[in-house]
C-alpha cells in the first residue's frame, strides 16, 4: 500500500514538474486598455481618435481634471497647452503678470528666463505631442489601414477624410506656434517613422509647409457651423493662414501681406458677424457667439482641466473680488495687468468695463502681490444672462482662439503694410469694433489716425489676454531691446531694453541632449 | 527554454559519478555523528574512510559502503566542530557500527543558515549573507517584520514612516533603481512572495502589504546581500534578498501566550508660531483683509490632534512533534493606535505550520497556512499640514457653522482647515485579507544516497478594501468647489508560484571535495484588479460614505494587472575540505514585462572562498577559530517595473475630458508611448569579504567591500521630441554604481560564568556612495527633475543627473549678509555660461564657464542627496542572573532632510493669503517675506544618533511554569542638529509635515506551559 501510494505521489509530482517545465509562453496582453491591435475594431475609434488630437489643446491628459497627462516632467495642471502658450504670449509682454512663485515662473513676467525653464521646455513639448498625435493619426488611417481592416464602411470613410484634415490642420497650427516661438524646430510628419530621431529644420521650410497643408485642406475640412462648432473649418483654416502669412517677414525674412489681407478677406466673407456685446464672447455661453470662428471648447463636468479658461478665471481672480461674479469657488491670486495695457484704454472705452480696481493699484509695485495692478477677469464661468456655470470650479468658458475682430484687424494692418485692400475698407472694420467698443459713434477715428502703431494699439485693446501680443510685439519689432520697455521688462519694475534673441525661446536644454542633431538658437 | 535541457543533462550526467564498481572484498561502515555535549545528531558531517566518503543525513546517520575489508581509519568532519578520527575494523560484506561524536570549536559557523534554494552551513557560505534569528531581533512595540533587523545587519538600511504598522522601505546596499523598485525581494518559507508584482510583493489596503506577517511567528530573517548569493533569484534580486523562515513545532505539546502593552508619545512637532507671534507677523505684513479676520483665542492646534496611543498585542501558539511530524498553530491579534488622532491599526492573524516526514523520512512535507485580517484607519490626509496652517489665534468651535467648527470665514481656496474638524469628520481607512499559503514537499530519492526533489507550491492573495469620506460640509471640500467626496476602491490580487528543482549533495570520489548541485524551474503568476469609484458633489452627506448617493460627477475606475515569470535555475557549491569554496550560479529569466525581443534574461554568478584559518600555516596562530577570505562576483536584475511596457495601448478617455464636436461630445482614445524593447535592468556587482572569529568565537565579525554596477536602467527620460508619443518614455537608458564598506563585529565581552553578567556587543557599520554615472548613452548632462515637494505649484527640489547621487538637492546657494542672515532672493550666480574669451580671466570663473549676471533656474546646483554615508548600529545585550537587557544604537551620518515646513511656511508672505496662514517660526530668524523654496537653507545635515531601543527582562518561574516579565522604550532619545521634525524623514529627505516620531514604552509578559 504504502509503496503505492509512493509510487503514484512521486509519479504524479514529476508529471507535474515536467508539465510545468513545457510551460514558457510568456504573453499577457493588456486587458483593462485597448492595444494597436484591436482598437480599430470599434468604428467609433477614428472620431475617438480625432477627439483627442483637439483635446490636445482642451485638457491635459486622459481624466479629468488631472490624471494620465499626455506629458511629464511638469505639473499636469501647469502641462496644459492653452495655459502654457497663453503665458508664453501675455506674460513677458506689456500685458500681464502673474504673482506666483512656482519654479520658472516668476521668470516669465520679466523675459529673463533659463534655457530650462520648466514652462518653455513643456511648451515645447505639447506642440510635438499635439503634432505626434495627428501623424499617428494620419498613419492609422490611409487608405491602405483603412481597407485592410475591413470595418469601415464609405459613410465612415467620408467622415474619416474630414478627419484627416482636420489632424493636418492641428497639427498646422501647433507648427505654427511651435515656429513662432522656437524658430527653427524639427518638421516631423507622418511619413517618419515613431522613434526616429528627428533632423532640424528651418523657420522658412516649417512655413512652407504649414502653407501648403493650409491650402491642401481647406477643401476637405467641415463646413463651418453650430454643428461644427469646436472643430476647424475653412473659415479656420484661412484665418490661421492670415496670420501664418502676416508673421512671414519674421518667420522667413520674406513678407505676404496681400496673402495675409487675402485669407482675411476670405474669413471675413464668412459666415461670422461681430457678437453685439463685446463681453459675451468670454463668458459660460460663449458657444453661442457669431464671432468665433475657432474656440478651444470647454465645459465644466465634460471638459475638465487645471489649464486653459479654468486657469485663466481663477487666476484673473483675487484681492476682494467676489467669486460668485464670476461663477467659481475659489481665487487663485495670480493674473493683473502691467499697467501699459491698462493705460491704453481711454475713457468710453467699454471694452475695459470689467476690470476689477477696487483695492487694486495701476502700478504693480511688486509682482507677488495680487493687489499690484488691476485686476483683469475678463473670463468669467457665468452666462451672459448672469448665470454660473455648470461646474464652479472647471468653467465652460471656451477660448475664442480664433475670432472675426482679429480678422479686421489683420486686414487693417496688412493694408497699412502694403498688402493691398482698401484704405476705406480698413477703416470701416476698425471702427466697427470701436462702435462695439464704445456703445456708439464717439470712438470712431479718422482715416489718418489709422496707423501702424494705432492698429497695434487696437490689438492690445481688442485682444487683451487673448495669446496674441507676444507675437504682435515681434511683428512690430518692439518686443525686445529699448525702443519700447514697460513695467518689469528685463526684470526691473521701471522696464528696461532685453537683449534681441529673447524675440525666440530656447530649446530646452534636454532636447539638446535627447536629440543631438538640434542647434540652440543663437543667444542662448 | 532552448539551453535547458544542455543543464540538466550536465546536472544527469554528475549524478552517475556516485555508483563506482568495487574490485576488491569491501564491507560497509554505518553509524551516528552527534554532538558530544547536546548529544544531538549532525547532519552534513563529511565521513571518510579511505576513498570512500559520505554525509550524515537529518537523523545524524551514515553509511559508508564499499570499504576495502581489514582496518580503516574513520575521519569526520565539519565546519565548526573538531574533526574526529576512529579506527574501524571492517569484515568482507559486513557492516561495522561506529558512531561519532564531534566537539564543537567554533559552533556559530556550523548553524545552517537558509539560502535562497537550499540552506548551508555559515562557515562554508561564499557570499555576503547574514542571519539574524529570534533572540537577536528588536523587541517592544513591533508591527511589521522588517523592523525586527534595524540597526542589526551592516547595509541593511530600515525606515519606516512613523505611522504604527506603517510603510517600510528598505535598501541594501543602496538603491539600484530609478522608476522600477529597489526594495528586496521577500521570500517566506522558501516561497518568493509577489514575485510576480515585484519586491516586497503584496496589495494592501493598509499601510504595508507585510503587515499580514506577525513578527512572533518568525524565526529568522536571512538577508542575501550581495549579488552572488542572490543572483539565484535573477531577474528579481538586485536589491537583495530577505528571507523569511516561520516557526515550526519544537519538542512536546506546549503552549506560549505573549502579550504587551504600549504607550508611545510624539517626541517632536514643527516649529510653529504662537498665537501672540502669529498676531503680530498678521499685524505687521498683512493688510486689513487679514487683520479684520484675527480672533482672540489662543489655540495649540497640534496638541488638539495628536494623543497618547495606546496599544496591545497578544500572541498565542500551540505546538508540538512527534516521531514523524510537528506542527505549530498561531494566533495574534494587534491594536496599536497613533500619536496623530484618527491613526489606528489592527490586526487578526492565524498561522499553521504542519510538518510531516513520510516513508522513512524521505519525504518531507512542509506546509504554512496564513491568513490575516488587518483593518486600518488612517488620520484624514491634511490634518498635519492644516494643524500647521490654521492661524492659533482661532477658536476651534462655531456654532453658527454648519459643521460646528470653526474655519476662516469667506470660504477661500487660499485659507487652512480647522484640523479638528477635518479629524472628526472624515473618514478613511482600509481593511485588508490576506492568505499565503505553501507547501514544499522534498523527496530522498532512493538509490541515488544524496539526491532530493523538491517541489514548492505557493499562494498569495489578497482582498484589500479602502474607503475614505469627505463630507460636502467640510471647509477644505467647499472652499475647493469638491463639494464631498467618497472614494473606495476594492482591489484584489492573487499570485501563484510553482517550483520544481532537484537537489544533490555528495562527496566526490573520485575528486576529493563535497558538492552540492542544485538545479529547477519555477513558474510564478500573478493577477490584480484594480476597481475603484470616486463621487464628487454629493447631494448629501447622511450616508456617510456607506452607500450610493447622487453627486455632480461620479468616476469608475478599472485596471487589470497581469504578469508571469518563468525560470530555469541551477547552482553548484563545491567545497573541497572546508577549506577551499566555490560556488557558481546561474538563473535564467523569462518575463511578461520583456519586450518581445529580449524575453529572456541570464543571471550568473561565481563565488570563492578561501578559509585560511584552515591551512596549516595558520594553524599556530592561537585564538584564530575561523578567517575567511571571499570573493564574489554576480549579476542580478530588477523586473520591478510597470506591466505591458512593451504594448502600443491606447488609453480611453474619460467621462471628463470630452471634447465638443458642434453640440455633442465625445470620448476620447489616446495612443501610448510605448517600448518594445523593454527589459530587466542589470546589476553587476563584486565583493571582496573577510570572515573573522578569534578567541573561540569571543570576537567574530567580517568586512565586506563591494561595488554594484547597474545598467539597463529602467528610466522615464524625456525622448526628443517627435521622436514618441509623449515627452517622456520608459527605456533602459541609465547607469548607476554604488560602492561601498561594511564592518560588523560582535563581541562576548563577558561571558557566562555562573550567575555572573554577560554582556554580547554588537557593531554594524556600513558606508554607501551612490552615483548616477549616465542617463544618456551621450555625454550630456540631462536633468530630470524628482522631488516634488510643498509650496507653489510642481516645486521640484531634487535631480536626477550624472555625476552625483540620486535624488541629489537641486538648489540655489543662499548668500548671507554681514550679520549671517539669509538674503531674500540672494542666491550665488552660478558660472554657467561658456565664455572662451573673458575666462578664466574674468571673476567668478569656474573653468571656461562664467557667471551669466542673472539669477534663474540655471543658477541651481547639486547640493548633498538624502542617503546616509554611514549607518553604524550597536546592540548590547546583557545577561545577569534572571535579568536580561539589551539596547540599539543607531547612527546616520551624512544623510541631508529638506525641511519643507520650514521653507513652506517660513515666509511672511503666507499671511497675506486670503486668510493668514500660520508660519514656521524660522521665519523670525529669515525675515523672508516670499517664500525661497530652492535655498539651500532648507536643505540640512541630518546626521543623528538614536536610542532605538532598549529592552529589559526577567524571567522566572511562577507555579513551576517559565515566565518572562520586559519592558521596552523605543526611540528612547535622538541626538540631532536638524531643526525639523524627524531626521530620518523617509528615503527621499523630504520632510513636509510627515508623521511625528514618537516615543514608546512597551510592557509586556510572556508564559510558556
Amino acid at each position: 500500500m504504502n509503496r503505492i501510494i509512493r509510487r503514484t505521489l512521486i509519479g504524479g509530482v514529476a508529471l507535474l514538474a515536467l508539465a510545468a517545465m513545457a510551460c514558457t509562453d510568456l504573453t499577457l496582453a493588456p486587458k483593462s486598455n485597448a492595444t494597436d491591435a484591436n482598437v480599430f475594431s470599434d468604428p467609433g475609434a477614428y472620431r475617438a481618435f480625432i477627439a483627442r488630437v483637439y483635446a490636445g489643446l482642451a485638457v491635459s491628459g486622459q481624466q479629468g481634471a488631472a490624471g494620465q497627462p499626455d506629458i511629464s516632467g511638469i505639473d499636469e495642471g501647469f502641462s496644459q497647452y492653452l495655459r502654457l502658450y497663453w503665458e508664453a504670449e501675455e506674460l513677458p509682454s506689456d500685458e500681464a503678470v502673474i504673482g506666483w512663485g512656482d519654479v520658472g515662473l516668476p521668470e516669465m513676467n520679466t523675459q529673463t528666463w533659463a534655457v530650462d525653464n520648466s514652462f518653455v521646455v513643456a511648451m515645447y513639448y505639447r506642440v510635438f505631442f499635439q503634432v505626434m498625435m495627428a501623424n499617428e493619426f494620419l498613419r492609422q488611417t490611409t487608405d491602405a489601414k483603412l481597407a485592410s481592416r475591413g470595418n469601415v464602411g464609405s459613410t465612415l470613410r467620408a467622415e474619416i477624410r474630414q478627419y484627416r484634415a482636420e489632424a493636418r490642420f492641428l497639427r498646422a497650427l501647433s507648427y505654427w506656434h511651435g515656429i513662432d516661438l522656437f524658430g527653427k524646430i524639427p518638421l516631423i510628419t507622418e511619413n517618419e517613422l515613431v522613434g526616429t530621431v528627428p533632423q532640424q529644420s528651418t523657420r522658412a521650410n516649417v512655413y512652407d509647409f504649414i502653407v501648403s497643408e493650409l491650402n491642401a485642406i481647406k477643401a476637405d475640412l467641415p463646413p463651418a457651423g453650430a454643428s461644427s462648432y469646436g472643430r476647424a473649418t475653412a473659415p479656420a483654416a484661412d484665418m490661421l493662414l492670415a496670420k501664418v502669412y502676416l508673421n512671414a517677414g519674421v518667420y522667413t525674412g520674406t513678407t505676404h501681406y496681400p496673402e495675409a489681407l487675402a485669407a482675411a478677406a476670405a474669413v471675413i466673407a464668412g459666415p461670422y458677424s461681430l457678437d453685439p456685446v463685446y463681453q459675451n464672447m468670454f463668458l459660460a455661453d460663449n458657444n453661442n457667439s457669431p464671432e468665433i470662428i475657432f474656440a478651444i471648447t470647454q465645459d465644466g463636468l465634460r471638459t475638465q482641466t487645471w489649464g486653459a479658461v479654468t486657469f485663466l478665471v481663477h487666476a484673473s481672480c483675487g484681492g476682494s473680488m467676489n467669486t460668485s461674479n464670476y461663477g467659481i469657488d475659489g481665487c487663485w491670486w495670480g493674473l493683473r495687468l502691467k499697467q501699459e495695457a491698462r493705460l491704453r484704454y481711454a475713457a468710453g472705452d467699454q471694452r475695459d468695463d470689467f476690470f476689477y480696481t477696487t483695492g487694486q493699484t495701476d502700478t504693480v509695485y511688486a509682482i507677488g502681490n495680487f493687489n499690484n495692478g488691476i485686476a483683469a477677469p475678463k473670463y468669467q464661468n457665468v452666462t451672459s444672462t448672469g448665470q454660473p456655470g455648470s461646474h464652479p470650479t472647471h468653467v465652460d468658458t471656451d477660448f475664442p482662439l480664433f475670432r472675426l475682430a482679429d480678422a479686421y484687424l489683420i486686414y487693417a494692418e496688412a493694408h497699412l503694410r502694403s498688402g493691398g485692400g482698401t484704405a476705406q475698407q480698413a477703416l470701416d472694420y476698425v471702427n466697427a469694433l470701436r462702435v462695439r467698443a464704445y456703445g456708439d459713434s464717439s470712438g470712431v477715428i479718422a482715416g489718418p489716425a489709422l496707423t501702424l502703431q494705432f492698429v497695434l494699439d487696437e490689438r492690445g485693446r481688442e485682444l487683451l489676454w487673448e495669446a496674441h501680443r507676444r507675437t504682435d510685439l515681434v511683428r512690430y519689432g518692439l518686443y525686445t531691446g529699448n525702443s519700447y520697455v514697460w513695467a518689469w521688462k528685463g526684470g526691473v519694475q521701471a522696464g528696461t531694453g532685453t537683449a534681441a534673441h529673447l524675440d525666440l525661446y530656447p530649446i530646452p536644454a534636454n532636447e539638446l541632449i535627447a536629440n543631438p542633431n538640434l542647434v540652440q538658437n543663437p543667444g542662448y | 527554454m532552448s539551453r535547458f535541457p544542455h543543464f540538466m543533462g550536465a546536472l544527469l550526467a554528475l549524478l552517475w559519478i556516485a555508483p563506482v564498481a568495487a574490485q576488491q572484498p569491501t564491507g560497509s561502515i554505518r553509524g551516528r555523528v552527534t554532538d558530544n555535549s547536546t548529544q544531538q545528531p549532525l547532519s552534513g558531517v563529511t565521513v571518510v574512510a579511505g576513498s570512500r566518503a559520505a554525509l550524515s543525513q537529518a537523523d545524524g546517520r551514515y553509511v559508508l559502503t564499499g570499504v576495502p575489508a581489514g582496518s580503516a581509519t574513520v575521519r569526520a568532519r565539519m565546519v565548526g566542530y573538531a574533526p574526529a578520527t576512529q579506527d574501524v575494523s571492517v569484515a568482507e560484506g559486513e557492516a561495522a557500527t561506529l558512531d561519532l561524536a564531534l566537539t564543537a570549536q567554533a559552533i556559530n559557523l556550523a548553524e545552517i543558515v537558509v539560502t535562497g534554494y537550499g540552506e548551508q552551513r555559515a562557515g562554508n557560505i561564499t557570499g555576503a549573507v547574514t542571519q539574524i534569528t529570534e533572540d537577536q531581533f528588536n523587541g517592544g512595540r513591533i508591527i511589521s517584520p522588517e523592523q525586527l533587523i534595524q540597526s542589526k545587519i551592516p547595509g541593511v538600511q530600515v525606515v519606516d514612516n512613523n505611522e504604527p504598522g506603517g510603510g517600510i522601505s528598505i535598501r541594501v546596499r543602496g538603491p539600484t533603481s530609478v522608476d522600477a523598485s529597489s526594495e528586496p525581494l521577500y521570500v517566506v518559507d522558501g516561497v518568493p512572495m509577489g514575485i510576480a508584482n515585484g519586491a516586497g510583493g503584496g496589495l494592501s489596503a493598509g499601510r504595508n502589504p507585510l503587515n499580514f506577517l506577525n513578527p512572533n511567528d518568525i524565526e529568522s530573517i536571512t538577508v542575501l546581500r550581495d549579488a552572488s548569493a542572490a543572483a539565484i533569484y535573477g531577474a528579481n534580486a538586485a536589491n537583495g534578498v530577505l528571507i523569511i523562515q516561520t516557526k515550526g513545532g519544537r519538542q512536546g505539546p506546549q503552549f506560549e501566550y505573549t502579550g504587551s502593552t504600549s504607550a508611545s508619545q510624539v517626541t517632536r512637532l514643527p516649529d510653529m508660531l504662537n498665537a501672540t507671534q502669529f498676531a503680530t507677523a498678521v499685524q505687521t505684513y498683512a493688510t486689513a483683509t487679514q487683520i479684520s479676520q484675527l480672533d482672540t483665542a489662543n489655540t495649540d492646534w497640534f496638541s488638539l490632534v495628536d494623543q497618547t496611543a495606546f496599544g496591545q498585542d497578544n500572541n498565542f501558539a500551540v505546538s508540538g512533534s512527534g516521531e514523524t511530524m510537528d506542527w505549530r498553530l498561531s494566533g495574534g491579534y494587534l491594536k496599536q493606535n497613533g500619536v496623530i488622532r484618527g491613526t489606528t491599526t489592527e490586526r487578526l492573524s492565524v498561522g499553521l505550520n504542519f510538518n510531516q516526514r513520510l516513508f522513512d523520512n524521505r519525504l518531507d512535507v512542509r506546509t504554512s497556512l496564513r491568513g490575516s485580517r488587518a483593518d486600518d484607519q488612517f488620520t484624514p490626509g491634511g490634518v498635519l499640514s492644516n494643524a500647521a496652517q490654521m492661524g492659533p489665534t482661532q477658536p476651534v468651535f462655531d456654532s453658527t457653522a454648519p459643521t460646528g467648527y470653526y474655519d476662516w470665514p469667506g470660504n477661500t481656496l487660499t485659507s487652512a482647515d480647522n484640523p479638528l474638524a477635518l479629524l472628526n469628520l472624515a473618514k478613511d481607512h482600509g481593511r485588508t485579507y490576506r492568505s499565503i499559503g505553501n507547501m514544499q514537499a522534498s523527496y530522498r530519492v532512493p538509490f541515488v544516497e544524496g539526491l532530493k526533489a523538491n517541489l514548492n507550491l505557493g499562494f498569495d492573495v489578497a482582498q484589500a478594501q479602502r474607503q475614505s469620506f469627505y463630507p460636502s460640509t467640510l471647509h477644505g471640500q467647499t472652499k475647493t468647489g469638491t463639494d464631498g467626496s467618497d472614494y473606495r476602491s476594492d482591489f484584489s490580487q492573487s499570485n501563484t508560484t510553482l517550483e520544481t528543482y532537484l537537489s544533490y549533495l555528495a562527496p566526490l570520489h573520485r575528486l576529493p571535495g563535497t558538492i552540492d548541485i542544485t538545479g529547477g524551474y519555477s513558474w510564478a503568476q500573478g493577477h490584480s484588479e484594480y476597481p475603484s469609484y470616486l463621487a464628487q458633489g454629493l447631494t448629501t452627506d447622511i450616508l456617510g460614505g456607506n452607500g450610493i448617493t447622487a453627486a455632480r460627477t461620479v468616476q469608475n475606475f478599472q485596471a487589470i494587472e497581469e504578469n508571469r515569470l518563468i525560470s530555469f535555475f541551477g547552482r553548484v557549491n563545491y567545497n573541497l575540505n572546508d577549506r577551499y569554496l566555490a560556488s557558481a550560479s546561474i538563473r535564467r529569466d523569462g518575463s511578461s514585462r520583456f519586450g518581445p525581443a529580449n524575453q529572456w534574461g541570464t543571471f550568473p554568478s561565481l563565488s570563492l572562498g578561501w578559509r585560511i584559518s584552515e591551512e596549516s600555516f595558520m594553524k599556530g596562530i592561537g585564538g584564530l577559530s575561523d578567517l575567511k577570505l571571499r570573493a564574489a562576483w554576480g549579476k542580478t536584475g530588477n523586473q520591478s517595473f510597470a506591466n505591458y511596457v512593451q504594448y502600443a495601448q491606447y488609453k480611453l478617455g474619460d467621462a471628463q475630458t470630452q471634447v465638443q464636436f458642434g453640440n455633442q461630445f465625445v470620448t476620447t482614445i489616446r495612443p501610448g508611448a510605448y517600448n518594445a524593447f523593454i527589459q530587466w535592468e542589470g546589476t553587476r556587482a563584486f565583493d571582496l569579504g573577510l570572515d573573522y572569529s578569534i578567541l573561540g568565537q569571543r570576537v567574530s565579525g567580517s568586512v565586506d567591500w563591494y561595488t554594484k554596477s547597474t545598467d539597463g536602467l529602467i528610466f522615464t527620460v524625456p525622448v526628443c521630441a517627435g521622436c514618441g508619443l509623449s515627452n517622456f518614455n520608459i527605456s533602459n537608458i541609465g547607469k548607476m554604481r554604488n560602492r561601498g564598506l561594511e564592518l560588523s563585529l560582535s563581541a562576548q565581552l563577558l561571558r557566562n560564568s555562573g550567575r555572573g553578567l554577560t554582556w554580547t556587543a554588537d557593531i554594524t557599520a556600513a558606508h554607501n556612495k551612490n552615483e548616477m554615472t549616465q542617463i544618456y548613452a551621450s555625454q550630456g548632462v540631462t536633468r530630470i527633475p524628482t522631488g516634488l515637494v510643498a509650496g507653489g505649484v510642481g516645486t521640484f527640489i531634487q535631480v536626477l543627473q550624472p555625476g552625483v547621487p540620486v535624488n541629489s538637492f537641486y538648489v540655489y546657494q543662499q548668500r548671507y549678509d554681514s550679520v549671517g542672515k539669509p538674503i531674500q532672493g540672494g542666491y550665488v550666480d552660478q558660472p554657467t555660461v561658456r565664455d572662451t574669451v573673458a575666462c578664466p580671466a574674468a571673476p567668478g570663473c569656474v573653468g571656461l564657464y562664467r557667471p551669466d549676471g542673472l539669477i534663474n533656474q540655471d543658477d541651481r546646483r547639486p547640493f548633498h542627496d538624502p542617503a546616509p554615508k554611514w549607518i553604524l548600529g550597536h546592540t548590547s545585550y546583557f545577561t545577569y542572573g534572571k535579568l536580561d537587557l539589551n539596547f540599539t544604537l543607531r547612527a546616520y551620518l551624512g544623510n541631508w532632510v529638506y525641511n519643507n515646513v520650514a521653507s513652506n511656511l517660513g515666509t511672511y508672505s503666507e499671511v497675506t493669503r486670503a486668510s493668514p496662514y500660520n508660519l514656521h517660526a524660522s521665519v523670525l530668524e529669515t525675515g523672508f517675506t516670499s517664500p525661497q523654496y530652492q535655498s539651500d537653507l532648507y536643505v540640512e545635515d541630518a546626521s543623528f544618533l538614536r536610542m532605538d531601543n532598549v529592552s529589559v527582562g526577567l524571567s522566572f518561574k511562577y507555579r513551576g511554569q517559565p515566565m518572562r516579565a520586559f519592558g521596552t522604550i523605543q526611540n528612547a532619545f535622538t541626538l540631532t542638529g536638524y531643526s525639523g521634525v524627524d531626521p530620518t524623514a523617509g528615503l527621499n529627505g523630504l520632510d513636509n509635515n510627515i508623521y511625528p516620531r514618537s516615543r514608546t514604552f512597551t510592557g509586556g509578559l510572556s508564559v510558556r506551559f
